[in-house]
């Protein structure tokens, strides 16, 4: 046995190539955050901004919860990236916690002002599909993206680490389809936009095992 | 603790070089890390045989070498290595635990027999009535012996399997041997 580990060191050792080291969390961050936002902005233009966009923009709650969802997927895609680094701080782990407290409690405020506004005899959740596909088509390259870089790293954490990396990839998702669709209703944002966020991060989680393991990475590495 | 700080700075550095893609370096950390690595793993898996330490041993050298490239060069190296450590170790205990269930424990023979006793033939009666006195048997009878004689399931899998209890399995098993054995030797 302890023949075959000096095999092992002599298979490794011979076949060393250099390699470069992975650049940290945050610039990787940073490298996919801008991938990410140009084809989302091609996507929104591609699928026709709404018109009122410029009127938004000077709608508080609409800016808030844009800029929200965005550090949400910037802060998950930091965390997701940095959980595949043997040591690194499990604190890094609270960072998208604010942004996304923020957000939804952003949703959920409007929720229940509308709640109020217009009684719940009036309060239907209809079926808006459109948010839904868009939300999916913003938020796929991202997704590929971000599984890509995420299978550079170690599969330490997988299913929280592509929980986190749906989350960020959701989070740009729905940052484009609220530049793409119309609607403001707070009802339909909560549940056909963040709902699939959420939808989208228990897949990854629940995906992780398959897509981040040893084994690939080893292979890879051979 | 100086001696730690150099030791870190010493691997920091062959880590350094082997990233570069310097073999030398590579082999001198790799051959320091297993021996690190050994009593490590034998320290925290005292209950394992020594094969299974150097299996695990084994597991996390190529994991190291997978996962080289997301050591940071500015960060000390043994932080690193046992976040490693303590991920293939969970691992391993997770294998380890769900071994036994899916293993097959069988004899250690030889391949030839040379004494002359082990090359005597056992009589293994005929398969075919042995088949069919089962399939004669009642349902009750011919599922406990199904269970527990040709799946070799644990009393309590059978009876968690077959909704019954393990009394009624015994009972319905010796019922059934006691059958089998009527029927093939009239």
């Amino acid at each position: 046995m302890t023949a075959d580990t000096n095999r092992i060191l002599e298979r490794l050792a011979a076949g060393v190539e250099p390699v470069r080291p992975l650049a940290t969390p945050w610039r990787r961050a940073a490298a996919w955050c801008g991938v990410s936002l140009a084809y989302v902005g091609a996507v929104a233009v591609t699928m026709s901004v709404r018109r009122d966009v410029i009127s938004t923009l000077s709608d508080s709650g609409f800016v808030v919860e844009q800029m929200a969802a965005l550090l949400t997927g910037v802060a998950a895609a930091t965390a997701a990236l940095a959980t595949t680094i043997p040591g690194y701080s499990r604190k890094i782990l609270l960072l998208p916690l604010l942004p996304l407290a923020v957000w939804l409690g952003n949703v959920g405020q409007s929720c229940v002002q509308d709640w109020m506004a217009i009684g719940p005899q009036n309060w239907a959740i209809a079926e808006h599909w459109p948010c839904l596909v868009v939300t999916i088509v913003a938020g796929a390259l991202p997704s590929v993206a971000m599984v890509l870089m995420l299978r550079r790293g170690a599969p330490l954490t997988p299913g929280l680490t592509l929980a986190l990396g749906g989350l960020a990839a959701g989070a740009l998702g729905h940052f484009g389809s609220r530049l793409v669709h119309p609607l403001d209703a707070s009802v339909v944002v909560l549940v056909w936009h963040i709902g699939t966020v959420l939808g989208l991060c228990l897949l990854a989680r629940l995906a992780g095992r398959h897509f981040l393991t040893w084994r690939s990475l080893v292979q890879a590495a051979d | 603790m100086i001696d730690h700080g150099a030791s870190n700075d010493r691997l920091a550095a062959l880590m350094r070089a082997a990233q570069a893609g310097d073999a030398g370096a590579y082999v001198q950390l790799l051959q320091d890390v297993t021996a690190r690595l050994r009593r490590i793993v034998g320290r925290q898996r005292q209950f394992l045989a020594a094969e299974d330490v150097e299996d695990l041993v084994q597991d996390i050298l190529l994991s190291l070498h997978a996962a080289r490239a997301t050591y940071n060069p500015r960060r000390p190296f043994m932080p690193w290595l046992l976040a490693i450590v303590k991920n293939r170790l969970a691992d391993g205990a997770r294998r380890y635990a769900r071994g036994p269930a899916r293993e097959v424990h069988v004899e250690d023979l030889d391949v030839t027999f040379l004494a002359e006793m082990t090359n005597t033939v056992t009589e293994v009666g005929d398969p075919e009535a042995l088949r069919q006195a089962i399939e004669a048997l009642p349902a009750g009878q011919r599922e406990a012996i199904e269970m527990l004689k040709l799946r070799e399931m644990s009393l309590k899998e059978a009876a968690a399997a077959s909704g019954t209890s393990v009394g009624a399995l015994k009972v319905a098993t010796h019922r059934a041997m006691a059958a089998l054995r009527n029927k093939l030797t009239s």
